[in-house]
């Protein structure tokens, strides 16, 4: 076991040294720089000026001696300085990184509260009046396209009735919990109904899997009721292949998780990359967009982790 | 039940309630926040904006666009003494002035402001290593001297008819910030103004800075040291807001007082909310120096012909545009020289949208067309021709399409590329890698638009692709106007080459001329003293006038 | 064909049959109201529903129901040319995977698996970016109309086609072991051919029905893309990049703002439906 361990990690570190690298160059090709637009923007900037600017920041060495004096500073822990928030990258990262965990973590334990229960109850009586609701609100959620859901939330609830703030974290000049959670209100909601169609769709494909096992009819036969049924014995062997589920769709929750940003200007990760990456920002770009990868990595880890040690025939080698 | 209820309505209003409270307290919301606070390093309006209330540079453009003291006691003229001519070693003729700072100028920290700090300051900003963003400025400085402890000679590499404008040379203090310039190629680095900003001592105007969050607000208090009249705020927070419909919500809600137009919400959205709030805000409009209007590549050999380009300012209707699109805030712009400012002329060609005779035009310029379709010439080309502007900026993606369909109508097929403003600049405009590009210029009162119209200042790889005469326009005249221009100092004489040099850019449009965007305020109507300036110095360089009126006032009596 | 007989597949397929109709009816459209999807009247900006413009019009003034037809043929092309690609690309990598199995086959599902797991959005975003003159495209297809087309295209066919080499790798590996490729390799047919003649037309029925699943995913992402301004650009209308100035616009003229996005979802679920009863009605392994 201790083998695997250590051989995933082995292969994390390899795969975020490609991602770094993949991602160094992708930025590379953006046109121009900084200093350029600092220049036509700003009429009393003379040529002398703009070359002695960009030496300054050292734009004017080729793309390679930039990775490999940025990949020696971040073995370092040094991920330089973000141009965007003149402040070291770290430092304008990890408070988004917050940010962004607080809203995940609250749309996905949403999206699970929500999508499972639904899920187990869809797949007791498969074609019933509430399996066909359970499928239509798993379809609907699954093609509706998130930055309209968050349009519509915003233009009703924001604007039409005025209930809930259309954006950012806080409320200026006022702050503390109540505050924060107004504003998150319509963030976790857009995010939780985007992603619940299929953990719904799982969660009911392997309880109509478990239950059709010779253990379930033996319960049944023996008198157990529906209700231990469902949980002791039904529920926790269906959960095991959805851990790999929960883990795949990290992803795409943080995908998603841009985009509800982006829509609700919403402090965290997803915007600040979007921004860092139109704002031209290497240092904050990579270093925001290995945090994602970063993450992504551990949780399909944990995943075959939390596998292993609930399914005891699997033991990995 | 009904009291969970009750709490739960105090939590969820708290901010009305309090910012009534808050008399002497202002809170300002702007839509960015500056990357830095020195103010030599990096040019950008949210630092300029912030340091506005701070610092005093030694002089400055006001409201009026009228040149005025600052820090210095006099302007000095030739007519007062304080100007006179100076040859130079190499025989050319700069001027010499004398400044002499106030009496009452002191850093917070109670010192005052001296001479010393004075050639600190040039010292470091004409200190090739500093990363100075507009040394220009500090070049022309050749020699700085101290007289006594508050006069100073300035000596000037050229005799310009601005030659008493030093609103660029910023005066820093020197017991403070020499530690940091002790290795020049750090300063930037190590600057005060950046690790250590609340610091005392750093500020010289009406307010100081207290507290920094980086990303978030700055707060700021009375400067207790300032020798001019006592700002009326005891304490303004300034807030940066990168989203604006958060801006909005927060201005509806209590917890923003004020927008400012010099960076704050865009014209349209300003016009959007100022329909469904006007009257719970005050809402000035002050149009400005900056001028939208589209670069024409002249080397094109579409473009090269006059009669083309002036076909296609005909074929657009400008004052539709204004007047729809941004409620006729926007004057439609005749040439680079804005209405408001003195030497503006109306005797101009002027071109009121006329399709016909556009079309008229292009048939001369050899361009048939059959029916409704694109023209083209004798030799099978077709009138089709490329527009860039920036994106992201909504207005101008609106405006370009409405351009778009207007040439259609005579014929001429354009094509909109848009690029992010990095690429735009970085790259197209200044590799001249373009037709036709929308974009704005953002300038003082009477700036001789050297680096962007003059023949010398055409970006071409034998100069490092150096200047801004995207446009590549050679006129002679021009030239040798621009030059008049500068170093003609009697007013008079210097607006009728004014005149000749509009008239010369309105025939020959190396550019089509759009608007002059203005700048939405969006203030409470308590607020009485705010005066939007229309240029890139900020209205907050006069903070010490702004006050509340009939809005407890009883309670700022301290 | 049973498929037929399948509700979701009636009605999925009926929507986008209505859909297809009514955009490549838009010529006619156009000419039954005089005005182009395009034409600007800026005096009747943001204008609620009449007789000559049975939705209204947009922020230009430009007739509301065009622009979405007009829109919804761009999302359409850029959907079903990606899906196709993308299918075209699945095909080949699951054939390969499935076949050969061993060493190939756990590289790329490893592959595979890798890009539906990585937060995709963020890096099409630094994708969507990058400068096309540094990618070495020549300057007439970098400044044509349809660049940004071309790239979306590309960009969405690099990550969607995981669905389609997932099934297809899994009806390979399953077909791999069936008689009739068994006969084939003793009588000495080249790798190439069994692949091609013998299992290449079997896989029909996963290939149809991922590439459906498909459409609607990638329709998703690039209306996701052109919102956020790396897609489809302007003057191009895309349902997506419609949406992108509703935002502004969102408290005068809020139905601006409804009518893209409600087209977008009706599309995708028709997209999802379809394929989801292809999948039922054509692959009884599935059935649940």
């Amino acid at each position: 076991m201790s083998r695997f361990v250590v051989r995933r990690v082995f292969e994390i570190m390899v795969v975020l040294a490609i991602m770094s690298l993949v991602i160094y160059a992708l930025i590379g090709l953006m046109p121009g720089d900084p200093v350029n637009v600092m220049i036509a923007s700003n009429p009393h900037l003379t040529p002398a000026d703009a070359a002695r600017l960009k030496a300054l920041y050292g734009l004017d060495k080729p793309l390679l001696e930039r990775y490999a004096a940025w990949a020696a500073a971040a073995l370092h822990g040094d991920f330089g300085y973000s141009r965007l928030y003149a402040r070291p990258t770290l430092a304008v990262l990890l408070p988004r990184l917050g940010n962004t965990a607080l809203l995940m973590g609250a749309s996905f334990a949403l999206t699970l509260a929500l999508a499972w229960p639904m899920g187990v109850l869809a797949a007791r009586r498969p074609g019933s009046w509430l399996d066909d609701v359970a499928n239509f609100a798993s379809f609907a959620t699954i093609s509706m396209p998130s930055f309209w859901l968050a349009l519509m939330l915003i233009l009703v609830f924001a604007v039409q009735l005025g209930w809930l703030p259309p954006g950012g974290a806080t409320t200026i000049g006022a702050g503390g919990v109540a505050d924060r959670a107004d504003h998150l209100v319509l963030p976790v909601i857009t995010l939780t109904l985007v992603n619940f169609g299929p953990h719904l769709r799982y969660m009911r494909a392997a309880m109509i899997d478990t239950l059709n096992h010779d253990y379930i009819r033996t319960a049944r036969a023996k008198g157990a009721g529906e209700a231990r049924i469902l949980t002791r014995h039904a529920l926790r062997n269906a959960l095991i292949p959805l851990i790999t589920v929960v883990a795949l769709s990290f992803g795409s929750l943080f995908s998603g998780a841009l985009v509800t940003e982006t829509m609700f200007a919403y402090p965290g990760m997803g915007k600040l990359i979007y921004d860092a990456v139109l704002g031209n920002d290497y240092n904050l770009a990579l270093a925001g967009l290995l945090f994602a990868t970063l993450m992504t990595l551990l949780a399909n880890f944990a995943a075959d982790l939390a596998y292993a040690a609930a399914d005891p025939r699997i033991a990995y080698r | 039940m009904r009291r969970a209820l009750v709490v739960l309505l105090c939590l969820l209003l708290p901010a009305a309630a309090r910012a009534a409270e808050r008399a002497d307290e202002l809170s300002i919301g702007i839509s960015q926040f500056p990357a830095t606070l020195n103010p030599l390093i990096d040019p950008m309006v949210a630092k300029s904006y912030v340091l506005g209330m701070v610092r005093r540079p030694l002089t400055t453009y006001d409201a009026d666009w009228k040149l005025v003291c600052m820090l210095c006691e006099t302007l000095p003229s030739f007519a007062n003494g304080l100007a006179q001519k100076f040859t130079l070693p190499d025989g050319k003729t700069g001027v010499r002035l004398t400044y002499t700072l106030k009496a009452d100028a002191r850093w917070d920290d109670g010192t005052p402001v001296t001479t010393d700090d004075v050639i600190f300051s040039w010292q470091v900003g004409r200190n090739p290593q500093t990363g100075v963003a507009e040394a220009e400025l500090y070049r022309r400085m050749v020699d700085v001297k101290a007289i006594d402890a508050r006069t100073f000679t300035v000596t000037l590499d050229r005799l310009t008819f601005d030659y008493a404008a030093l609103n660029d040379f910023e005066i820093l203090p020197a017991r403070l910030e020499r530690a940091a310039f002790a290795r020049p190629v750090e300063y930037r680095i190590r600057s005060r103004y950046d690790t250590d900003p609340t610091a005392r001592g750093l500020y010289d105007g009406p307010y100081r800075i207290i507290e920094v969050s980086p990303g978030s607000h700055i707060v700021l208090e009375r400067n207790p040291a300032w020798g001019g009249p006592r700002p009326y705020f005891r304490r303004i927070v300034v807030w940066a807001v990168e989203n604006t419909a958060s801006l909005e919500a927060n201005l509806l809600a209590g917890g923003l007082d004020m927008v400012p137009g010099e960076l704050g919400l865009p014209l349209d959205e300003a016009l959007a909310f100022a329909q469904r709030h006007a009257n719970e805000f005050q809402i000035i409009y002050k149009p400005g120096l900056e001028y939208e209007h589209i670069d024409l590549n002249l080397d094109d050999p579409i473009l090269a012909d006059v009669r083309v380009r002036q076909a296609l300012l005909y074929a657009i209707d400008r004052n539709a545009i204004s007047q729809t699109l941004f409620s006729g805030r926007d004057p439609v712009a005749d040439s680079f020289v804005s209405p408001l400012d003195w030497i503006y002329t109306p005797d101009v060609p002027r071109y009121a949208h006329d399709p016909a005779k556009a079309k008229a035009l292009l048939e001369t310029a050899g361009w048939h067309a059959t029916g409704n379709a694109v023209r083209h010439n004798a030799a099978g080309q077709r009138l089709v021709l490329t527009l860039a502007t920036t994106s992201g900026n909504r207005s101008r993606e609106l405006v370009e399409q409405v351009l778009q369909s207007q040439w259609r109508d005579i014929g001429v097929q354009v094509r909109l590329k848009n690029q992010p403003a990095r690429v735009l600049f970085g790259d197209t405009m200044t590799k001249r890698k373009f037709q036709m590009a929308m974009f704005a210029w953002f300038s003082a009162p009477e700036d001789v638009p050297r680096s962007e119209l003059r023949s010398n200042e055409i970006p071409s790889p034998a100069n490092s692709w150096s200047g801004e005469n995207f446009v590549g326009w050679r006129d002679v005249e021009a030239d040798h106007l621009m030059d008049a221009i500068e170093t003609e100092l009697d007013r008079p004489k210097r607006a009728a080459l004014w005149r000749q040099l509009e008239a010369l850019y309105a025939e020959q449009l190396p550019a089509l001329p759009l608007f002059f965007k203005a700048d939405p305020f969006i203030l409470p109507k308590w607020l009485a003293g705010v005066t939007p300036t229309g240029h890139e110095y900020p209205s907050t360089l006069w903070i010490d006038q702004w006050h509340a009126v009939g809005r407890g006032a009883e309670a700022r009596a301290q | 064909m049973s498929a037929l007989v399948q509700p979701r597949v009636r009605f999925g397929g009926g929507v986008l049959l209505v859909l297809t109709i009514a955009v490549l009816s838009t010529p006619f459209l156009a000419q039954a109201l005089g005005a182009h999807a395009d034409t600007v009247d800026l005096y009747h900006r943001l204008a609620g529903p009449s007789l000559r413009h049975p939705l209204g019009t947009d922020e230009l003034g430009r007739d509301l129901l065009l622009r979405l037809l007009e829109g919804g043929r761009v999302s359409l092309l850029v959907g079903i040319t990606a899906a196709l690609a993308a299918a075209v690309l699945g095909t080949g990598i699951g054939l390969l995977a499935g076949y050969f199995g061993g060493r190939l086959d756990a590289a790329l599902m490893r592959l595979t698996d890798g890009i539906i797991a990585l937060p995709l959005l963020p890096l099409l975003v630094v994708l969507a970016a990058a400068d096309l003159h540094k990618l070495g495209v020549p300057a007439a297809l970098r400044d044509s109309d349809a660049m940004s087309l071309y790239r979306i295209i590309a960009l969405v066919t690099l990550v969607g086609w995981t669905t389609v080499a997932r099934l297809v790798r899994g009806t390979t590996l399953s077909l791999r072991r069936q008689d009739f490729v068994r006969a084939a390799e003793a009588l000495g047919a080249s790798h190439r051919r069994i692949m091609l003649v013998h299992i290449l037309p079997n896989l029909a029925t996963p290939i149809i029905v991922a590439t459906s699943l498909a459409v609607g995913e990638i329709i998703l992402l690039e209306s996701v893309l052109s919102f956020l301004g790396l897609g489809v650009a302007p003057p191009l209308a895309s349902w997506g990049n419609m949406l992108t100035g509703a935002e502004e616009t969102i408290a005068l003229a809020p139905m601006l703002a409804v009518y893209p996005g409600l087209l977008i979802f009706l599309t995708v679920m028709a997209c999802n439906l379809l394929g989801d009863g292809l999948q039922q009605a054509l692959d009884p392994r599935q059935r649940r």
